[in-house]
């Protein structure tokens, strides 16, 4: 356990751009199917932006609302 | 009760460790339960009693040329009742 | 041994790069204001001016006036000293620094001799190319090249330095990769940046200070548009990481077929702070650091591709040197990392100052730095927002997609995400607003004597040790940049998401925003002052 802790220790040292010794395999693999949940959270964030967006654009000086 | 652990992950699994003890595990749920499992088996952890485990993640392990851009993974507390 | 310098909320401040870009920049900040003790400890900063082999007769551009210390002319107190310094700047720079910088490296528990040799390397590669790239050949336009004897220039002002640095740092991190590999201990872009942004905040306070000195008008025209930018530039932001994340993430999840928890960190990598958001995002939805190295090594390759295109897409493209701030505030929004970021602006501040100062025949100049902070300003805002995003992924992550049993998530991490170089660059420039609103009187005429105390020790800092830290974050840039790892197999489609996003999704909505909230912002012109 040690030895591998020293490993991890070594490889983050190297400064290498990529960690060779790290598993990258399931990264890019093993898509879960898409859940409500995620909806949820897309949804809620664009709305927020809108919202941030008009208040933004009625507040900020600098707006184009407020420029000529 | 509260106890304090350092965590990383080693390429294949998530690791914890202390003066007192070293556990690991592929998933974290995994990792919570062998936790938990040492908790009640050294009988630190009593019946009725919550202990909070407070797991700092060690920055030596993520590459030394990320730490410059962000310096902080993740910190996780974990409440086992007993 | 472990590293645990986000075990308490103070625990990195010694350990830390970001912290230490607020010491260098702070501590050379307050040293500077011993000025107003009437002892000016800073104006041995070095600073390039044009040259040329040749100069004409009673023109300018002699090569033994290429390097000078600051405090020859700005000095209140000092200015015969540092007259006599020269081309001894650069060496008094480079041991003032290296002390600075080795220290910080020593608390950092770097390999001090490896940190010590990669430095002094770079420090004078970095010389050389500001050297080399202050030729008016390069450095001049039209307006001033005859009085180096030139009839034609290429009018990139500080920019072509930057650009020579930058080819410099590919050439030795795509080439030489033994030697980059040697130098990258010293080799640290988002310290040189983070600490060059502390000094932007230096300038950002200064510019109304300098600005007074030509009218009292001009001043408070200066204080008003920074605090409009940083205004713009919150709102800008807010809005824009708001539509970047779900859409990268949809992209990512929809069209790419990815996994969730590398969908969530390339949503945050690619549409928000580059590095620092895929480190901060992996570890809120507990991904394997793996997947945040991934992305954060594909994200330094193409910040250093938008680095490449943008600033001379929107000087010469659009919007042009019609809606500076436009470009500057969106440049913020879609360069990812800050030093890609910083360093486009700064390319970008010199590209349209030129241009501005040519196609008018000199009638329009602008204040240097102003283009830079406008795209540092949603850099910074968004780098702030980052770690209350990361919160949110967490408590989304944590207690709706895996539910462990008693997992909880500490709203310390907030905290241990906030960027700590704002808090130097915001000190810096409310400090130094708060001498010219304060002592200085809003740059009346009895305030003067003062303020000029203030500016002798704020110039070295904002402009001497400002572009000096961005002139080695253009080099390392370069030198930490293999653009052979795009090739690399086990990226795979990660590339593609990067490149569709980027270009189709992210420059466009940023453009759009910046619009929305910076056009028709105007930067002051100084011309009437400055011939």
């Amino acid at each position: 356990m040690e030895e591998k802790h020293d490993e991890s220790r070594k490889e983050a040292a190297s400064g290498s751009l990529t960690g060779t010794a790290l598993e990258a395999e399931d990264v890019l693999a093993g898509a879960e199917p898409w859940e409500p949940v995620e909806t949820k959270l897309v949804v809620w964030s664009l709305l927020i932006a809108a919202a941030a967006l008009i208040i933004g654009l009625l507040v900020v000086p600098t707006s184009i609302l407020h420029t000529p | 009760m509260n106890m304090e652990l350092l965590i990383w992950h080693d390429g294949s699994n998530w690791v914890v460790k202390n003066e007192r003890l070293t556990l690991s595990a592929p998933t974290l749920e995994e990792l919570d339960v062998e936790v938990e499992r040492f908790l009640r088996g050294s009988g630190m952890l009593r019946e009725g009693e919550t202990a909070e485990v407070f797991m700092t993640f060690d920055n030596s392990t993520i590459p030394q040329w990320i730490r410059q851009y962000a310096q902080h993974y993740f910190n996780r507390v974990l409440e086992v009742r007993g | 041994m472990a590293d645990l310098s986000n075990r308490r909320w103070y625990s990195g401040m010694l350990t830390q790069e970001d912290w230490w870009a607020v010491w260098l920049g702070v501590g050379f900040f307050f040293i500077s204001l011993f000025n107003l003790a009437g002892v000016d400890l800073v104006g041995w900063i070095t600073y390039p001016t044009k040259w040329v082999l040749y100069p004409p007769e009673g023109g300018k551009g002699a090569v033994s006036h290429a390097f000078y210390a600051l405090g020859k002319k700005y000095s209140v107190t000092a200015k015969g000293f540092y007259k006599g310094l020269g081309w001894w700047s650069v060496l008094w720079t480079y041991v003032v620094f290296t002390i600075a910088t080795c220290i910080g490296a020593a608390f950092m528990r770097w390999n001090l001799k490896r940190f010590f040799t990669g430095w002094t390397i770079i420090y004078f590669l970095t010389i050389a190319t500001w050297f080399v790239g202050h030729h008016a050949f390069i450095a001049a336009n039209k307006i001033n090249m005859k009085q180096y004897g030139l009839n034609f220039a290429l009018s990139l002002g500080g920019g072509g330095s930057f650009i020579l640095a930058l080819i410099v740092g590919l050439i030795i991190g795509n080439f030489f990769k033994p030697f980059a590999n040697y130098l990258s201990e010293a080799a640290k872009p988002e310290w040189y940046i983070k600490t060059a942004i502390v000094t932007l905040g230096v300038k950002l306070g200064y510019l109304p200070i300098k600005l007074s000195g030509f009218s009292h008008k001009l001043g408070k025209e200066a204080a008003s548009l920074t605090f409009d930018l940083f205004v713009a530039g919150a709102a800008a932001t807010i809005v824009a990481y708001l539509i970047f994340w779900p859409g990268v993430y949809v992209i990512s999840r929809k069209l790419f077929k990815l996994p969730r928890k590398t969908a969530a960190v390339l949503g945050s990598g690619i549409s928000i702070c580059g590095v620092s958001a895929a480190v901060a995002t992996g570890g809120a939805v507990r991904a394997k650091p793996v997947v945040s190295i991934m992305v954060s090594a594909l994200v330094v390759v193409w910040a250093v591709i938008e680095l490449v295109i943008l600033p001379g897409f929107f000087t010469h493209v659009w919007p042009g040197t019609n809606d500076p701030l436009v470009a500057g505030a969106a440049m913020g929004m879609s360069v990812k990392t800050d030093g890609a970021d910083a360093a486009a602006g700064e390319l970008m501040d010199e590209f349209m100052r030129n241009k501005i100062e040519s196609e008018t025949d000199g009638a329009v100049i602008w204040p240097s730095g102003i283009i830079t902070a406008s795209a540092v300003m949603t850099k910074v805002w968004i780098d702030m927002f980052i770690g209350i995003w990361a919160f949110v992924l967490a408590l989304v992550w944590v207690y709706k997609f895996e539910r462990r049993a008693g997992e909880k998530v500490p709203v310390s991490e907030v905290w241990h995400r906030f960027p700590k170089f704002v808090i130097g660059y915001f000190f810096c420039w409310f400090f130094l607003l708060a001498l010219y609103f304060g002592p200085g009187q809003s740059g009346a005429v009895e305030a003067m004597p003062f303020l000029k105390s203030v500016k002798a020790g704020a110039v070295p800092i904002e402009k001497g040790m400002r572009k000096l830290f961005f002139m080695l974050t253009f080099l390392s840039l370069g030198i930490i940049t293999d653009f052979k790892k795009l090739k690399e197999a086990q990226f795979g489609k990660m590339v593609w998401v990067y490149f569709v996003a980027l270009f189709f999704f992210i420059i466009p909505v940023a453009i759009v925003i910046a619009y929305l909230f910076h056009h028709g912002m105007q930067i002051p012109n100084i011309a009437g002052f400055v011939q």
